[in-house]
C-alpha cells in the first residue's frame, strides 16, 4: 500500500495546474517534434536544456517526460502519412503503415498507432510503478563494482550490439568518452583536456553536443544531399477503427507491450530490437487473408504491435533510468544530464532523497498518456498540417532552436562556433554511418563510470580481481562478454548453415 | 575518379583521423597526473584507455577502408541513390549564416543574428530543393525577404518567450534588452 500512497501523492503534486500545464506542453511539443522530420525528442530535450536554470526541478522533469514520450505518438504519424520514417524507433510502423495508407486505409493505421501507443503506455506505467522502487530497494545493495559492470554493459550494448558496425560503434563510443574526460576530474578535482581555458573546467555542455550531433548536422545534411529527394504524402481518411481493426489489433497490442516492456528495463537500449520482434511475431500469427495484408495492401497488426512495442520499451526504459542512473538511449542519457543539473543524481537513493519528484513524475506519466490519446486521436489532422511546412524554412527554424539552447547554456558567443564545428563532426560521422547514440551516451555515462570504476578498485585496494570476487559483478561481466559474443557465433553458424 | 576510389580515399583519411585524434589524447593523457591513491589507477587511466580504444579503432577502420571499404554498410537506400552530387554552395550558405549569426549574435542581438542565419540557411536549402537544373538561376529579392520576414518571425516570439518566462538571457539589440 505504500505505493499506493506514494503514488497519490505524486497525483496530488503532478495534478496541480502548473504541472498539468507543464505536461501538456510537453505532449503537445513532443508530438510536434515527433510528427516533424529532421527533429526528435533527444533534440527537443537538448535544446531546452537551458530551462534547467530557471524551472522547478518536478515542473521541468514532467515537461521533458512529456516531450520524451509525446515523441513516440507523434512519430508514429509521420511514418504513416510520409514515405520517409520520422525516427528510428517508427521504421517498423512505416512499413505495413505506409502500405495502409496508400490503399486508403491511414485513419486506420493512425488509430489502432495511437490506442495502441496509449495501451501500452500505461501498462508500462503500471510496470514503472509496480516494480521501480523494488529495484530500487534492492539496487541500494550494489556496490562500485556492480554498478561499474552495469554501465560497462550499457556502454557496449549501446555501441558494441545496436548499429551496424561493431568497431564504427566503438569508435563513436570512444569520442564519447574523450569529450566526457574535458574537464574536471570527479574524484581527484585534477584537470582534463582543458588546454588551459578555465570554460572547459566544467567541462563540455551535453547541450552542444546534442544539438550539434542531431539537429545541426541533420540541417547539413538536408542541404547537401537530400535536395533532390522527393516526398510523397498519403491522405488521411477518416480516423475510426472497424470492428473488425479492433479485433485484430487488441491482441497485437498486448503482444507488443509484453515484447517492448523487457526490453526497456535490461540496460540494452534502443527501440530497433523489440519492434522488430513484435513485427515479425505478428507477421508470424497471422493467417489467410490477413498474412496476405503483410506487404501488399497493409495490415493493421503490423502497425498495432511494433508502435505498442516501441512505446512499452520507451516507458520502461525509465526504470533503469530512475533505480540505476543508466541511460539505454539518446533521450534518456539527456535526461539524465536534466537530473545531473539539478544536483540530483539518478540511483536507488533518488526514491527516497526525491520521493516526490520521483512519484510526481511518475504520475504525470499516467496523465500524459490520456493527454497524448486526445491530442493525437480528434485532433490528429491538426499535425498533419505540420507535414506541409516546407523543408527549407523546417531546417533554417531548426537552427534558431539549435542557437537559443546552445547560446542560452551558458551566454558564450565561442559555443556557437563549437556548435557548428560538431554539427560538421555529426555530418561526417551520418555520412559514413557511424551511430551517433554512444557518443552521447559515452560521455554523460564515461565519468559516471569511470569514478565507479575508482570506487570499485578502492575498495578491492587495487587489485582488479575485486569484479571477480562478488558474484553479482561476475555475473554481469558475463553477460557483458555473452552479448559481446552470441551474436557473432549465432550469424557464423546461420553463415556454417546456409553453406 | 571513379566514385569507389574518392570513397576510399575519404575512408583512409578519416582512419587517419581518428587514430591522430587518439595519439593526440595520448599526448595530452601523459600531461595527467597518475596519482592513484587507493585506487591503483589515476586520472591518467581513462584518458589513455580511451587513446588506446581509439587508436586500435582507427587502426582497424583504416586496414577495413584499404581491403573494399568500410564492412557492414547501410543498406543502399534508394532515396540517396538518385543523389547525383553533394551540393557544396547550399552548405557554405548555411555555414555562413551559422558562423556570421556567432559572430555577430552579442553586436547585434539574438533575433537579428538568428533571422540572418535563418535566411542564409533558407536561401541554401531552396537552392537545394531546386533541383540541379534551377540551382544556377539567381533567387529573386523577393524571397530574401520572405525569409528574413519569416526568420525575424520566428525568432522575435522564441527571444520573448525565452527572456520573459524562462528568464534565460539572450543578447538583446539594445543595452536595456528590449528587443
Amino acid at each position: 500500500m505504500d505505493i499506493l500512497n506514494h503514488l497519490l501523492a505524486g497525483f496530488a503534486t503532478a495534478g496541480t495546474p502548473v504541472n498539468l500545464l507543464w505536461a501538456f506542453v510537453g505532449c503537445a511539443l513532443g508530438t510536434a517534434v515527433g510528427v516533424l522530420p529532421g527533429i526528435g525528442p533527444a533534440t527537443a530535450v537538448a535544446m531546452l536544456l537551458p530551462i534547467t536554470s530557471q524551472v522547478d526541478s518536478t515542473a521541468s522533469m514532467i515537461f521533458f517526460a512529456g516531450i520524451y514520450y509525446g515523441a513516440m505518438y507523434g512519430g508514429s504519424t509521420t511514418s504513416i502519412l510520409l514515405n520517409t520514417p520520422g525516427e528510428t524507433a517508427t521504421m517498423v510502423t512505416a512499413m505495413e503503415g505506409n502500405k495502409m495508407a496508400k490503399s486508403g486505409r491511414a485513419g486506420a493505421a493512425l488509430a489502432s498507432a495511437a490506442i495502441g501507443s496509449f495501451i501500452a503506455g500505461t501498462i508500462a506505467t503500471i510496470i514503472v510503478t509496480l516494480f521501480a522502487p523494488v529495484l530500487a530497494d534492492y539496487a541500494v545493495r550494489l556496490g562500485p563494482p556492480e554498478y561499474f559492470c552495469l554501465m560497462l554493459l550499457a556502454l557496449t550494448t549501446v555501441s558494441a550490439v545496436l548499429g551496424q558496425s561493431t568497431v564504427r560503434g566503438l569508435s563513436a563510443l570512444f569520442v564519447g568518452l574523450a569529450i566526457g574526460l574535458i574537464g574536471m576530474d570527479q574524484i581527484t578535482g585534477q584537470a582534463r583536456y582543458t588546454g588551459g581555458v578555465p570554460e572547459l573546467l566544467d567541462g563540455v555542455e551535453i547541450v552542444l553536443v546534442a544539438v550539434g550531433l542531431f539537429a545541426v548536422a541533420e540541417a547539413l545534411h538536408a542541404v547537401l544531399f537530400e535536395g533532390a529527394v522527393k516526398e510523397s504524402e498519403n491522405k488521411l481518411s477518416r480516423v475510426t477503427m472497424s470492428a473488425s481493426d479492433w479485433r485484430r489489433s487488441l491482441p497485437a497490442w498486448l503482444r507488443g507491450t509484453a515484447i517492448g516492456a523487457p526490453f526497456g528495463c535490461i540496460p540494452a537500449g534502443g527501440t530497433e530490437i523489440p519492434t522488430f520482434v513484435s513485427y515479425a511475431v505478428e507477421k508470424k500469427l497471422a493467417k489467410g487473408e490477413n498474412l496476405a495484408e503483410f506487404g501488399n495492401q497493409g495490415a493493421i497488426e503490423g502497425v498495432a504491435g511494433p508502435e505498442a512495442a516501441n512505446n512499452a520499451t520507451v516507458t520502461t526504459a525509465l526504470i533503469p533510468l530512475l533505480t540505476l542512473g543508466i541511460p539505454v538511449s539518446n533521450t534518456t542519457a539527456i535526461l539524465l544530464g536534466a537530473f545531473q543539473n539539478y544536483g540530483i543524481q539518478p540511483g536507488p537513493q533518488l526514491f527516497t532523497t526525491s520521493a516526490s519528484l520521483v512519484w510526481a513524475l511518475i504520475a504525470s506519466l499516467y496523465i500524459g498518456n490520456v493527454m497524448l490519446l486526445v491530442l493525437n486521436l480528434p485532433l490528429v489532422g491538426l499535425w498533419v498540417k505540420l507535414l506541409k511546412v516546407p523543408k527549407p524554412q523546417l531546417y533554417a527554424g531548426i537552427l534558431i532552436f539549435a542557437t537559443v539552447g546552445a547560446y542560452g547554456m551558458r551566454q558564450s558567443a565561442f559555443d556557437l562556433v563549437l556548435l557548428y564545428a560538431i554539427g560538421l563532426m555529426g555530418l561526417v560521422m551520418r555520412r559514413f554511418d557511424f551511430p551517433t547514440a554512444p557518443v552521447v551516451v559515452g560521455m554523460i555515462l564515461g565519468p559516471l563510470a569511470e569514478a565507479q570504476l575508482r570506487n570499485a578498485l578502492s575498495i578491492g585496494e587495487g587489485k582488479w580481481t575485486i569484479f571477480l570476487e562478488r558474484p553479482m559483478s561476475l555475473t554481469l561481466l558475463c553477460v557483458v562478454v555473452s552479448v559481446l559474443v552470441l551474436p557473432r557465433v549465432l550469424k557464423k553458424r546461420k553463415i556454417a548453415a546456409l553453406i | 575518379m571513379s566514385f569507389f576510389s574518392i570513397k576510399k580515399n575519404q575512408e583512409i583519411i578519416l582512419s587517419t583521423g581518428i587514430i591522430a585524434l587518439a595519439l593526440g589524447l595520448a599526448l595530452g593523457a601523459s600531461g595527467i597526473s597518475s596519482e592513484a591513491g587507493y585506487a591503483g589507477i589515476g586520472p591518467n587511466f581513462l584518458p589513455l584507455l580511451v587513446s588506446a580504444g581509439l587508436f586500435l579503432c582507427g587502426g582497424f577502420l583504416l586496414w577495413e577502408a584499404w581491403s573494399g571499404g568500410f564492412r557492414n554498410g547501410p543498406d543502399p537506400d534508394p532515396s540517396e541513390g538518385t543523389q547525383e552530387k553533394p551540393f557544396w554552395s547550399g552548405m557554405a550558405w548555411m555555414s555562413v549564416g551559422l558562423l556570421l549569426s556567432a559572430a555577430l549574435i552579442t553586436t547585434i542581438g539574438f533575433i537579428l543574428s538568428c533571422a540572418l542565419c535563418f535566411a542564409c540557411a533558407a536561401h541554401g536549402l531552396r537552392q537545394a530543393n531546386a533541383g540541379p537544373s534551377q540551382r544556377a538561376q539567381p533567387q529573386s529579392i523577393r524571397s530574401w525577404v520572405v525569409d528574413t520576414a519569416l526568420g525575424l518571425a520566428i525568432s522575435a516570439p522564441v527571444f520573448w518567450m525565452f527572456t520573459k518566462f524562462l528568464s534565460i538571457s539572450l543578447p538583446g539589440l539594445t543595452k536595456s534588452g528590449w528587443l
